[in-house]
């Protein structure tokens, strides 16, 4: 096996479509023109550009003049949540301890400019209260945002039920969605969830590294926070690669042409692999939401009594590349915040695997990587004192 | 971050690994809730104090298995004297180094032999069971790594007092309020401190 064979942390970045590379060659030599007015060169950019908007913005049911591109997930975030903020000028802001750290790290900053900030909490498959969120809204609250569907555990937030209540508010309170690992995992219609912005990025979905988009409803008021020359977009100026952006439309057109299909595909996969799990290894516990209350490319497990960096690491020499919510693993050795925050302890959170799968990977994969995970379970149980202690107990 | 391969060779295959019958001696350090657990067994040659036979149990990531194994290697054969002396930097030395937030792994290692050693050397009437005193909080503060450069706090100066009365430890460190590992050293040392039933209160200063 080589390093990275058997890819199974797509929620980070997942491997670009063949049909994504060819779309974007020809923007990268003969046609590199930037959009323009009045030259054939410029015109013919400005065409298709707006052509790759009206394939992203059809996948959201969204307006083509309501996509921004954006160079990438974190980016849409910022300029949705630092502009609906800075716009308001101050108020109140929602968001929950389990979101994602684009929403947090914008929270704790907008903390410091005076904005208030209510976290709510989650329950133990990482989904918010609506009650909680009903008694959290202020006259004041400008905005509130939500990670669609959970980083760490793949669970889906109940976003229509949550307009609902934001619709029912007296005051108007924008609705964020970072929509990174959502986008391309479940349908997301913009209207039927009564979204304001959305961030999303074509990395996740087999499109290339650097670029997303943001999606911002007419009449919707940001503050410009990156000034400059408009190249390609009005909300982040300056040169965005129209290569990039052609291979995310591209991207858009494979997931979406035929989304059912791809979701069955990926959530058959993910079933698969969490059953082959179950049967092969003993004490392990699905973390997060079960059947359809969760992404269906996501499976997060705990196997207990063992600890997670040196499972992985002992899969990487398999050539199988899974990620661990362990502190060991993290820079500042501290166990996932989502899944302590969910009830789980550390425990478990240092025994977490998570698998996110992709289209290419195969039912062949997803045994070998059961095969070699129960071995290496096993080992490192042999090593373990929590698991000799277990086995006194039961003698 | 990166492990050396002596590091890898031991986490792939370590030695002396696995519970051990009758053993004369045994000690566990460290907690599953930190993410790691050490656990050492000790068959020593009563007449010539010797280490005759060493081997450990771990819980814990690649670090804490390499560490566990190469301090049961350093000691194995050695006598009780000698083995005292063994110290977390003898074993990261012995792996060709660790990356500093994987230092605290060696400490674990190293200090849960020396438990070992001394729980042997108590029980056989060779020493005495220490008086807690704030000379035991200044040994397990040696213990205690800085994360961000991989040395521990009493080197790097950082422990600026150090009282202990009435049951309750009070200590001043020096960081600030923007060091992000602030926290993960404040919860080593409640680790390290509340072991002991003495300790009845920890009281951690910063600027």
């Amino acid at each position: 096996m080589r390093p990275g064979e058997i890819y199974l942390d797509n929620c980070v970045s997942s491997p670009m479509a063949p049909e994504v590379l060819e779309a974007m060659k020809p923007y990268f030599s003969e046609r590199f023109w930037f959009p323009g007015s009045f030259v054939s060169t410029g015109e013919s950019t400005n065409e298709a550009l707006s052509g790759f908007q009206d394939i992203v913005a059809k996948s959201l049911g969204a307006k083509s003049s309501e996509i921004h591109f954006t160079s990438g997930g974190t980016m849409a975030n910022n300029i949705a949540i630092k502009g609906i903020a800075m716009a308001a000028k101050r108020g109140h802001v929602i968001c929950s301890v389990v979101d994602y750290p684009d929403l947090l790290t914008n929270a704790a900053w907008l903390e410091k400019q005076g904005f208030e900030v209510s976290y709510l909490s989650a329950n133990d498959k990482a989904v918010i209260d609506l009650k909680e969120l009903e008694a959290e809204i202020r006259p004041d609250t400008v905005l509130f945002m939500t990670t669609a569907v959970n980083h760490v555990v793949g669970s889906i937030q109940p976003l229509k039920e949550i307009h609902e209540i934001l619709a029912k508010a007296p005051n108007k309170i924008f609705f964020h969605v970072d929509a990174g690992q959502a986008y391309g995992k479940m349908p997301l219609d913009v209207d039927e969830y009564g979204i304001d912005t959305m961030a999303i990025s074509a990395h996740k979905i087999h499109g290339p590294q650097g670029i997303g988009a943001l999606y911002q409803r007419k009449g919707t008021k940001l503050a410009q926070l990156i000034h400059g020359v408009k190249r390609v977009d009005n909300l982040q100026t300056g040169g965005l690669s129209i290569a990039l952006i052609a291979g995310f439309a591209k991207a858009v057109e494979l997931t979406f042409d035929d989304l059912d299909a791809n979701l069955k595909q990926l959530r058959e996969l993910s079933d698969y692999l969490y059953e082959g799990l179950k049967a092969k290894i003993p004490h392990i516990e699905l973390n997060g939401a079960e059947g359809e209350g969760r992404a269906p490319h996501n499976v997060n497990i705990s196997i207990d009594y063992i600890e997670g960096e040196a499972i992985t690491m002992m899969m990487d020499m398999q050539g199988i590349t899974v990620a661990t919510g362990s502190a060991c693993a993290s820079q500042g050795l501290k166990a996932n915040y989502v899944l302590m925050a969910i009830g789980k302890n550390h425990v478990q959170s240092h025994g977490s695997m998570k698998f996110t799968l992709n289209r290419y990977n195969t039912k062949e994969q997803l045994d070998f990587t059961i095969d070699r995970l129960a071995g290496i379970t096993e080992e490192l149980r042999k090593r373990s004192p929590l698991y000799n202690a277990l086995k006194n107990q039961e003698k | 971050m990166q492990y050396s391969q002596k590091v890898l060779d031991h986490f792939m295959h370590p030695h002396n690994v696995g519970k051990m019958e009758d053993p004369d001696a045994t000690a566990t350090e460290g907690s599953p809730s930190c993410g790691d657990q050490v656990t050492v067994y000790l068959k020593v040659d009563e007449e010539k104090k010797v280490i005759k036979d060493i081997s450990f149990l771990s819980y814990g990531c690649a670090s804490n298995i390499a560490t566990a194994s190469i301090i049961t290697d350093l000691a194995k054969g050695k006598s009780l004297e000698e083995a005292k002396k063994i110290t977390w930097r003898d074993a990261m030395d012995a792996l060709d180094g660790l990356p500093p937030v994987k230092v605290h792994c060696s400490v674990l290692a190293a200090d849960t032999l020396q438990t070992a050693i001394s729980n042997y050397e108590i029980a056989h009437g060779l020493k005495e069971v220490p008086d807690f005193s704030k000379e035991t909080i200044l040994e397990e503060l040696k213990k205690i790594i800085y994360p961000k450069v991989g040395e521990d706090i009493v080197s790097l100066k950082m422990v600026k007092y150090v009282g202990f009365n009435d049951g309750e430890v009070l200590i001043d460190l020096n960081m600030m309020s923007f060091d992000s590992w602030r926290d993960n050293v404040a919860e080593e040392i409640h680790e390290h401190l509340e072991k002991y039933p003495e300790v009845k209160k920890i009281e951690i200063n910063f600027p």
